[in-house]
Formats: structure tokens, sequence, C-alpha cells
């Protein structure tokens, strides 16, 4: 059976590429009043009332802000694990137990987190027993507090995971064990070893799926949503509030917030993904 | 083993293992009240609850079990098969940065720009217009995720076949499925698994009626039904450990 280039291409535009190119013109074309039950003609209105508003700005910076201490907490704490216990984890049970987490949904975690975390959860619980507070008031705002904390722990429990794998992989793959003996050999000493040869190539074979999961964090929906506050909200809960609010008149306003995040996730592919030889699993 | 390393590694394990005991803990428990350590009921109530009452988690499991199927059984054949015309095409890199961009997308984003689509098609509030939602992030998805496989040696493979008098579906059936069983099976895997944990486009699409075990768990949290939302937590989690167990040898040794 042989693919037909021209169809395989064809195939791939109309369901990998038109639908989000359909997506991106509908969300354009509402957000400059062309389309949508309220249209009145083509108008700036919208994105002048959303960029004067400074909410499209605060999402962005709030979203990236949280995204990004969950990707620098994540790859420090695997990288904590997968080296600090490198030979244990190399065991067939470890190696097992490791992927266990992965089977955590995003949902899930902010179910746990909720349950854990909250001031009535399960450490608020444990903390009064122990009389390290005395009233549910004591316990810290963790969840659906203004810091985010609550995401960013959500975060570092879905993500660390995947990356102490990832570490671990690149490791042996790439036998920096014996790069390291090589250098030592040399008369580097650990700390050299460490910041010199380990890190440089954990970091040069992963630094894109790192870039990957921030971005994936920034767009992240149902964590935010669940454990956030009213504002300032993450992108996508930004985003899906705007569009299914009842006052249709700021309907367009949902638009063009979802027009500037997918023209930033856009250009992210291409600054992140171009003049490389793309492997999904670097 | 040092003292220090035993005490990390067990801290680790326990903290693996926590979530999961916690949830089943949860899904059995009952008057819970603050400020206990420990459920002031435990046993099996909740559970016959869900399977003899019309919560509807029986429906929830079989909708995402069956959505999760068909997205992984759809977006990993086709995926597979028009990957390879992007694959061999001079603008190969060029097909494959526009591939990142539904991929890269938050797919709840993507689903409320085409909400438009989906409702003027009538699959709004349809499973069939789940399936075409989440069909949409995996496609793109399975096509990155074979370019690793249609590299040089398989050309060579292919065209060995075809020189030797083999015709090319022989050459696709005889050679090339057989080469990427493994990574078929992780494809689907992959697949099965963005469908399952997905909750935000089925949500938007499916607006309430397609209520997949991740719709189930938003719903009791927002009705403060921690056991009820512990049990649906339990039977998302539970298949995709079976599932990342068979995964595990697969995914990251052969391809990082």
């Amino acid at each position: 059976m042989k693919s037909k280039p021209a169809f395989g291409l064809l195939f791939f535009f109309l369901l990998g590429l038109l639908p989000f190119a359909a997506a991106l013109v509908y969300a354009l074309l509402y957000s400059l009043g062309i389309v949508g039950i309220l249209s009145e003609g083509v108008s700036l209105a919208y994105w002048h009332q959303v960029l004067q508003s400074g909410e499209l700005l605060g999402s962005f910076l709030y979203s990236a802000l949280l995204a990004g201490t969950g990707v620098v907490l994540s790859v420090t704490l695997a990288l904590w694990i997968s080296m600090g216990l490198r030979t244990s984890l190399q065991h067939r049970f470890w190696s097992l137990l490791l992927y266990f987490p992965l089977a955590i949904p995003g949902m899930v975690a902010s179910f746990l987190s909720i349950q854990l975390l909250s001031k009535a959860g399960f450490f608020s619980r444990i903390s009064m027993k122990l009389g390290w507070i005395d009233r549910l008031q004591e316990f810290p705002d963790w969840i659906n507090d203004s810091y985010g904390i609550g995401i960013i722990l959500t975060f570092v429990l879905i993500v660390s995971p995947f990356f102490v794998i990832l570490f671990s992989n690149v490791y042996q793959n790439e036998r920096i064990a014996e790069l390291s003996t090589l250098a030592y050999s040399l008369g580097a000493h650990g700390k050299q070893v460490f910041w010199q040869v380990t890190l440089p190539i954990l970091f040069s074979k992963t630094k894109r799926i790192m870039i990957l999961y921030f971005i994936f964090l920034l767009g992240s929906y149902e964590i935010p949503l669940v454990l956030g506050q009213e504002s300032p909200q993450m992108l996508s809960v930004l985003i899906i509030r705007e569009l299914k609010q009842f006052d249709l008149k700021l309907i367009p306003e949902g638009y063009v917030v979802a027009v500037a995040y997918t023209v930033v996730i856009a250009i992210a592919a291409l600054l992140v993904f171009r003049r490389r030889e793309v492997q999904v699993h670097e | 083993m040092n003292k220090l390393r035993y005490i990390v590694l067990s801290g680790l394990g326990l903290g693996i293992l926590f979530p999961f005991a916690f949830l089943a803990m949860l899904s059995f428990s009952g008057e819970w009240f603050f400020p206990e350590v420990l459920p002031g009921y435990f046993g099996l109530k909740n559970w016959k609850e869900v399977l003899t009452s019309e919560s509807g988690m029986g429906i929830s499991f079989a909708s995402s079990l069956g959505i999760s199927l068909l997205v992984a059984t759809l977006g990993t054949g086709t995926g597979f098969i028009w990957s390879k015309s992007i694959a061999y095409h001079s603008q190969k890199e060029t097909w494959l940065v526009l591939a990142y961009f539904p991929y890269m997308l938050s797919p709840v984003v993507l689903a409320a720009c085409l909400n438009f689509f989906f409702l003027k098609s009538g699959l709004s509030g349809t499973w069939q217009g789940v399936v075409l939602g989440q069909y949409l992030v995996a496609f793109p998805y399975s096509v990155i995720f074979f370019q690793a496989f249609w590299n040089h040696r398989t050309r060579q493979f292919e065209q060995l076949v075809l020189t030797l008098g083999g015709s090319s579906r022989q050459a696709f059936v005889q050679v090339i499925l057989p080469l990427a069983k493994g990574m078929i099976l992780v494809c689907f895997f992959q697949t099965f698994l963005i469908s399952w944990f997905e909750y935000g486009l089925t949500a938007l699409v499916g607006v309430g009626k397609v209520q997949t075990l991740t719709v189930k768990v938003f719903l009791y949290i927002k009705e403060a039904n921690f056991y009820y939302g512990a049990i649906a937590c339990c039977l998302l989690v539970w298949p995709p450990v079976l599932l990342l167990y068979l995964n595990k040898r697969f995914v990251y040794n052969r391809l990082v």
C-alpha cells in the first residue's frame, strides 16, 4: 500500500492545519467585529479596549510567571532526584514506579490538591493534630490564592516525574557516566564534572522539551480553573470566561485574547522548531 | 546504601504511591469531618451507591473509554499513513513546524475558536463532535511522532522490497508495518492518554451532554461531593497505570 504524497499532504492540510487556520481566522474576524451576532463592521475598538484594560498583559505575565516557575521548580527537583539517586533508580522496581505519576491527569491533580492543600484539607488536619495550628484559618492559603501556590505545586506534581524519567534516560543514552569518568581521570573534581559535563549535556538535549512544557503550562486550563482565583487568571481560563459570558457585546474581547495567545504560540513554534530536524522525542 | 539515601528513596516511593492510596482511601470513606485525620466511615458504601444509583459513572467510564479508543485508533492510523508524505517531502521542516501549531495550542482555546463550526455542523453536544475535536489534537501529535520512523533506513527497506519484485502493498504490509509495530503501539497509547486526560475541549464541545470521567470529576468538585469525585479519579487513574506499565519499555528508552 503506497501513500500518495500529494493526497497525504492534502489530508494533513485538511485535518491538521485547516482547523487551526479556521479557528484563527474566525477569532480574528470576530475580534475585528466583522462576524458575530452584534457585528457592526470592521472595528479596532475591541482590541483597543482589551489592550487598554491591561487584563490581557496581566494574564500573559501571570501565566508566564506561573508556567516558568512550574518548569524551573520541576526541572530542579527532577535533576536533584534523577542525578542524586541515579544508581538506585536504575533498579527495575524504580524504573516502573517512576512512571506511575504520569498516569495522573491535570483534573485529578487539581482534585488531589484541593483534598490535600486546602484549609480543610488533609495537611491542615494533620497540622492541627500535631498542634502546629489551632484554628482552620491559621493554615496558609494555598488554594485559590493570589500567588498561585496551589497551581505551581500542582504543575510540579504533574511535570517533574516526566523530567526525572527524561533526565535518567538522557544520562544513559548520552553516556554521561563514561564522559564523567573521563573528566575525573583528567583531574576534574565532582562539582566541575556536574556543572561542565553533566548539566550542559542534559540541558542541550532537553531544552526544547523544557520550552515545550513551558508553552503547555502557559495554556493549561483545568488546573488554574479549579485552583486559580478570579483575577488575574491564566490565559486559557480568561479566554473561556470571556467567550462564555452573558454580555454578547463583550465576547469579541475574548476573541482578541484568543488571537493574541494563538499568535504568540505560533511565533514560539517558529522560533523553537525552525532550522532543526524535528524529532519529537529528542 | 547510606542512611540518607535510604530515607530519600523511601520518601520518594511514598510520595509516588501516596496520591493513589489517598484517592483509593477517599473513595471508600464517609463522614470525614474536619479536623479528623481519618474518616469516620470506611467501607464499600460509595462504590455500591455509584454502581447501583443513577450517578452515570458507568456511562462516563464507557464514554471515556470509547472516545479514547476511537481517537487513538483514528489518530494513530491516519497519522502513521500520512506522516510519510511529510517525512519524505522536500519542505519537510516547514510542514512540521506547521504541525506544531495545533499541537502546542491549548486544546480548549482551539475548541473555543472552532465552536462556531461545531455548532453549525450540529456536532456540538455529541460524542462525534468530541471525537473530532480531540482528533484535531491527536492527529498532529501522531504525525510529529512518526517522523522518527520514516528515516533513510526505512526507505531503503521499502526500496529493497520493490527492487526484489515486491509490490508497494507487500512492502507496506510485510515490511513497514512489522518494522513500525512498536512505535504504532506507543503512539496508540500516547494518543489514548491525550484523549483520556482531556477536559477543557471535551467540556466545551460536549456542552455537558458528553460526560467523560474528567468532566465528571469537575462536576463533583463543584458539588463538593469528594467521595464520588475520588471514585471518578480512581477510574481515571488506574487504566493509564496499566497502560503505562505496558508502554514503559517502549516510550523513552528507545526514543529519547
